[in-house]
């Protein structure tokens, strides 16, 4: 066999090798096998001596022809091998994507809070300062500087806890109007606040009644402040709350504290105003009470009624809670079951 | 106040004014309308019969009659009601007609036939309350002799009238009588309401000259009396128990019946008395009562007369509590011949009062406690004894006795247009006012921009100028009204600092996964002030609701536990809830309000997971909450962890805390001997912690002053002790603290180990030590040197072994 048929038969066997070296170190040992300092090449190399001076020329060509084609398909060979190691690597690190994540708890807000928090930015954007007071009150700030004296029939309206005879847990946060009339300073500009916070009255806990809840007390005082101011703000009001597409009515009443008084109906979200159970087949549902601030409780708060006017407002953060989320019953806000607590997480702004 | 449609007809032109279009003008511009309710409807096939024959069915209660219900041949029904006989005009309900109860029908009824039923009231869907007791066990009779066979009922009962539910606020009880009403109605659809004057013929003799009748003004400004004789009790007239019992009055005889139809037509209540009780002292004296008195009430209710009651006396013995409710023994009986009225005006707030020291408000307690037309006394006990005359055979004796006749005169009151305008956002000519009081029928005169209003004692809620202009207001129509915007100029709205920052601490834990709760104020007297290191003077209420609720909270841990007690009952066994709220106190003598922020935990701290990777809720979890949140609220002064004992609270497990030495709050594991013995908590781990936020907010930082991160690595070295099991890390951190020099800046405690591989009453405790050269690379000299005098220092002063 000369030369040329060695090296030949050299090729067919080299890359035969090389396509089925397994591993690295076969494929390694075929490298040191073929072109390695003791390999096949090197040895034919040796055997130059051999052949015939005219031919060596054309051998050594053929020689780095195949020791170039050997390191390139060595060099292919091994990095499919390595490609094939790391997605055997890949293989076992294969995870079931599907499964569930680690689930920490999440935080929620009360529903009461949503609508409470809800009300004050939105007072905040029209100019209102969001005032507290105490919730043991004095009969004083309660009732007689609301215009409620002692004897009014309007007292038993309110079953009221006392707890000494001049205090009381507040049944309404109508004392907050009265207590901030009397501090503020007209010459600094008028009078816009709102004031959230509990409230009690002495009545038996059931569905539709809790001797604990959430009110809302707005009160504007001004120059020029009148009916229509108030109408104008209410129905803004019933429209952020409950839907830009909800009609309102104003209907007469009365509280001891506004002359004229009035209640803001909206048309019933459930039955747009057709009559259904929710409204109790009206077609509206009440949502609060307001009127202009009486004479008597400017007065009493040192404020001159001939020159000023004001608007006031209560509503009920339970009830707008209970009207928005569809709630049924008021106890599900102080019993806290923690399932009802946190479906309200995606009303989260 | 049931206002019935019909009735209105009285004293209004009704055409063309659908009821229900009336009450949604009422409700708009006057009284809110409740209900606007049409008895008949759904009801058919109902029509009057007569019945020829009636015989029992042997052997049963039932009986076989034939009716003649106007058809060619008569019907036969069985019909089971005690009370039915032959020649009855009866009520009947043919195959076919729709009653509340369900569909009549053809069928045989122990073997015989019945094409129908004879009705009593409640079968038309009258309330057992209104039916009169003569008929409230069996059918309904006719007595009116217009009524024909076949005729549909629903007229003859006042089935076909609309009753309209006035819900009457306080100041408009005006509108509790028929009267009333017709003058609201009036006014709104712009008739003047036809008022009936009556003037009495008497054909009795004069009967005031043998009788006296004595009364205190302040007590009864008004107190009139007539006496008619020879009355005949029987039933009233149909049209007159329509009337009541379309406003759910039931009627009972012709003489207290036509009490409470002028009660119902003017609004005043009325008293019939039997003369024979005043037949000794032939007196009538209206005083206090005296202390021991007692008096049977017309319900048998025997009470104990207070003095700030009113009572109606023969001078001596009480018969009645004036405007609440006669006497048992001078109530008009059927053999009552002779019968004294009474039309009077009681002190509002004394009749209040009694009513409801009695328990025993009544019809007529409510019209006295809200206000009575004073104008209206005469007329009505002229009506009264006319009715009685009419209804009852009575002969009217001649006068009328007044103990007392105070005249009220009618309020007038001077304002301006432009002042009505003002307040009501309006643009009024004098004309429109003008026709709007002559709408409400009251008086006006004008003079330029003044007028003056002279209102009707009818309507004795109208005071001042402000009422004015709620007539003004509401009869223009609140629709009409614009809707403006206050001009107040530029106020900055917003919270006060504190708000904001009781706002921020709030998101921040339910940012650490906590769901918001509000609970009660009022607990028990023995929770209000467990779980608090320094129980305070309570606040207690005078009438608790329930022994539950009988004191104002001296801490948040309680209601907390409330909340867990309901979740553990319904299986909701991970609980990570928070509240923000106040405690009340009222520590020498004044009363004290203060915001607290309280967070419970329970159970895992994450949600349990198929890799169980579950972490358990303890102590240094919660701590670790508590630690993360004071540092996001920007509380930067040193908080201090006392292991303390405190009501509630586990003996080990409980810290005081304490910020720059003051007491702010606690924190630690409920008191195994609450969870143990308690079932609700079924032997839980519970972990709190409360704030008092009234410490806390001052605080809080606002605002940050930027600086470069440290350019310069920092140096850690780890220390390892062993000491004696009782000494504090925090003594150990403090040692390192003061020994380490000023290029420390953080102290990790990397482990604890207490254990077999220890001396008894030793533990191990491992430090990662961090320091910080903000402006230049620290050598190994310095933190070396550093580390030697911690090392020293621990040995020294707390007996440390380096390890």
């Amino acid at each position: 066999m000369d030369l040329f048929d060695r090296l030949k038969a050299l090729r067919e066997q080299g890359l035969n090798d090389i396509k089925e070296a397994e591993n690295e170190k076969s494929l390694n040992d075929v490298r040191v096998k073929l072109v390695g300092k003791k390999g096949e090449l090197t040895e034919i190399l040796h055997q130059m001596k051999d052949v015939a001076p005219e031919k060596r020329r054309e051998v050594g060509q053929k020689v780095n022809e195949l020791r170039d084609l050997f390191n390139e398909n060595l060099s292919q060979a091994k990095d499919a091998l390595v490609e094939k190691a790391i997605e055997a690597k890949f293989e076992e690190e294969k995870i079931d994507v599907t499964l569930p994540g680690r689930r920490r708890h999440m935080g929620s807000k009360h529903p009461i809070r949503i609508i409470q928090d809800d009300l004050e930015r939105f007072f905040i954007g029209m100019g209102y300062q969001v005032v507290q007071g105490p919730e043991i009150e004095s009969e004083h700030y309660n009732f007689e500087m609301l215009n409620l004296p002692k004897d009014h029939p309007a007292r038993d309206m309110q079953a009221t806890f006392y707890v000494d005879d001049d205090h009381l847990l507040r049944s309404q946060t109508s004392p907050v109007q009265a207590r901030t009339m009397e501090k503020h300073d007209f010459s600094k500009g008028d009078l816009k606040m709102i004031s959230p916070g509990k409230v009690y009255r002495r009545d038996d806990d059931d569905a539709t009644h809790s001797h604990q809840f959430m009110q809302m007390e707005g009160l504007v005082v001004g120059k020029n402040i009148s009916l229509s101011d108030l109408k104008g703000t209410l129905e803004l009001v019933a429209k952020h709350e409950f839907g830009q597409d909800r009609e309102t009515r104003l209907r007469p009443s009365y509280f001891p504290f506004t002359e004229p008084s009035v209640e803001m109906d909206v048309s019933c979200f459930e039955c747009g105003g057709k009559g259904c159970a929710i409204c109790k087949q009206t077609g509206w549902i009440e949502v609060l009470g307001a009127g202009i601030v009486h004479p008597n409780v400017l007065s009493a708060a040192g404020i001159d009624p001939q020159v000023y006017s004001g608007f006031a407002f209560g509503l009920g953060l339970d009830r707008f809670a209970i009207l928005k989320y569809g709630i049924d019953d008021i106890r599900d806000f102080y019993s806290d079951d923690v399932r009802f607590l946190q479906q309200f997480r995606q009303e989260e702004d | 106040m049931l206002v019935s449609y019909n009735w209105l007809k009285d004293f209004l032109k009704m055409d063309g004014v659908d009821p229900h279009a009336l009450a949604e003008k009422l409700t708009r511009s006057g009284v809110e309308i409740a209900s606007t309710v049409h008895p008949m409807d759904g009801l058919s096939k109902l029509v009057v019969g007569h019945i020829l024959t009636c015989e029992k069915i042997e052997g049963t209660h039932l009986n076989k009659t034939t009716v003649d219900v106007g058809e060619d041949e008569p019907r036969q029904i069985v019909c089971g009601a005690p009370n039915v006989a032959a020649g009855q005009d009866v009520i009947v309900a043919l195959p076919g007609a729709h009653l509340p109860g369900g569909k009549i029908k053809k069928g045989k009824i122990r073997g015989v036939q019945s094409d129908g039923m004879i009705c009593g009231l409640q079968e038309l869907g009258f309330a057992d309350g209104v039916v009169p007791p003569k008929y409230a066990d069996g059918i309904w009779v006719f007595h009116d002799p217009d009524l024909k066979a076949g005729m549909p009922v629903f007229e003859a009962l006042g089935m076909d009238d609309y009753v309209l539910d006035f819900d009457i606020t306080p100041n408009r009880a005006d509108t509790s009588s028929m009267e009333g009403a017709a003058f609201e109605v009036g006014a709104l659809i712009d008739q003047k309401p036809k008022i009936e004057e009556v003037s009495v013929q008497a054909d009795g003799p004069d009967w005031t000259g043998d009788f006296t009748a004595v009364a205190d003004e302040k007590i009864a400004p008004k107190y009139y009396l007539r006496k008619v004789t020879g009355v005949k009790i029987g039933e009233s007239p149909l049209w007159l128990q329509r009337r009541l019992w379309n406003a759910n009055i039931r009627p009972i005889n012709n003489v207290v019946d036509a009490t409470n139809y002028v009660m119902l037509l003017t609004g005043q209540p009325m008293h019939a008395y039997d003369a024979r009780m005043f037949a000794d002292t032939k007196k009538i004296e209206v005083r206090l009562a005296k202390e021991g008195e007692k008096l049977e009430l017309l319900n048998e209710k025997l009470i104990d007369l207070d003095p700030q009651d009113i009572v109606i006396t023969d001078g001596e013995k009480p018969f009645g509590l004036a405007g609440v409710m006669g006497g048992f023994n001078s109530e008009v009986k059927d053999d009552t011949t002779d019968v004294i009225l009474e039309a009077a005006i009681f002190d509002p707030a004394l009749t209040r009062k009694a009513a409801l020291r009695h328990d025993n408000r009544t019809d007529a307690s409510a019209l006295f406690e809200k206000g009575i037309n004073w104008d209206a006394t005469q007329k009505s006990i002229d009506i009264c004894s006319l009715l009685l005359k009419e209804n009852a055979d009575a002969t009217i004796d001649e006068g009328t006795l007044k103990a007392t006749d105070t005249v009220k005169a009618e309020k007038v009151i001077t304002t301006t247009a432009s002042r009505t305008n003002k307040i009501l956002g309006t643009d009024l000519s004098m004309d429109q006012i003008v026709e709007i009081f002559h709408k409400l029928n009251f008086g006006i005169t004008t003079n330029g921009d003044e007028y003056t209003v002279t209102v009707p004692n009818r309507r004795w809620d109208i005071f001042i100028d402000a009422d004015l202009f709620e007539e003004v207001g509401r009869i223009y129509g609140y629709d009409n009204i614009k809707s403006t915007h206050p001009e107040t100029g530029e106020l900055a709205g917003g919270y006060t600092e504190e708000e904001t920052k009781v706002r921020h601490l709030r998101n921040l834990v339910e940012g650490q996964g906590l769901s918001e709760t509000i609970n009660y104020s009022l607990t028990s007297e023995e929770m209000a002030t467990t779980f608090v290191k320094k129980p305070l003077a309570k606040v207690m209420v005078n009438w608790p609701l329930n022994s539950a609720r009988t004191t104002m909270r001296q801490n948040l841990i309680c209601s907390l536990l409330d909340t867990a007690a309901y979740n553990f009952a319904r299986k909701q066994n991970e609980l990570q809830i928070f509240e923000n709220g106040r405690v009340y106190d009222m520590e020498g003598g004044d009363y004290h309000e203060h915001e607290h922020l309280a967070a419970m935990y329970v159970g895992l701290a994450g949600q349990s997971n198929w890799q169980h990777q579950d972490e358990k809720i303890d102590f240094y979890y919660v701590k670790g909450q508590l630690e993360d949140l004071l540092e996001m609220a920007g509380v930067k002064a040193d908080v201090e962890y006392k292991a303390e004992a405190i009501k509630g609270m586990h003996p080990t497990r409980t810290a005081a805390i304490y910020i720059d030495g003051k007491y702010v709050g606690l924190i630690g594991q409920i008191a195994p001997i609450l969870t143990m013995t308690d079932k609700n908590f079924l032997g839980k781990e519970i972990y709190v912690y409360e704030l008092n936020l009234d410490e806390i907010l001052p605080l809080m930082n606002k605002g940050v002053k930027s600086k470069p991160a440290p350019k310069y690595p920092a140096v850690e070295r780890d220390l390892s002790i062993l000491v004696d099991q009782d000494v504090t890390d925090a003594s150990v951190e403090a040692e390192i603290k003061d020994n380490a020099g000023k290029y420390l800046v953080q102290v990790d405690v990397i482990d604890v180990y207490e254990g077999a591989h220890l001396p008894k009453g030793k533990k191990s405790l491992a430090y990662r030590l961090t320091f910080l050269n903000e402006k230049d690379t620290l050598t190994d000299a310095v933190v070396t040197k550093a580390m030697d005098q911690v090392q020293a220092a621990l040995e020294e002063k707390l007996s440390a072994t380096i390890r």
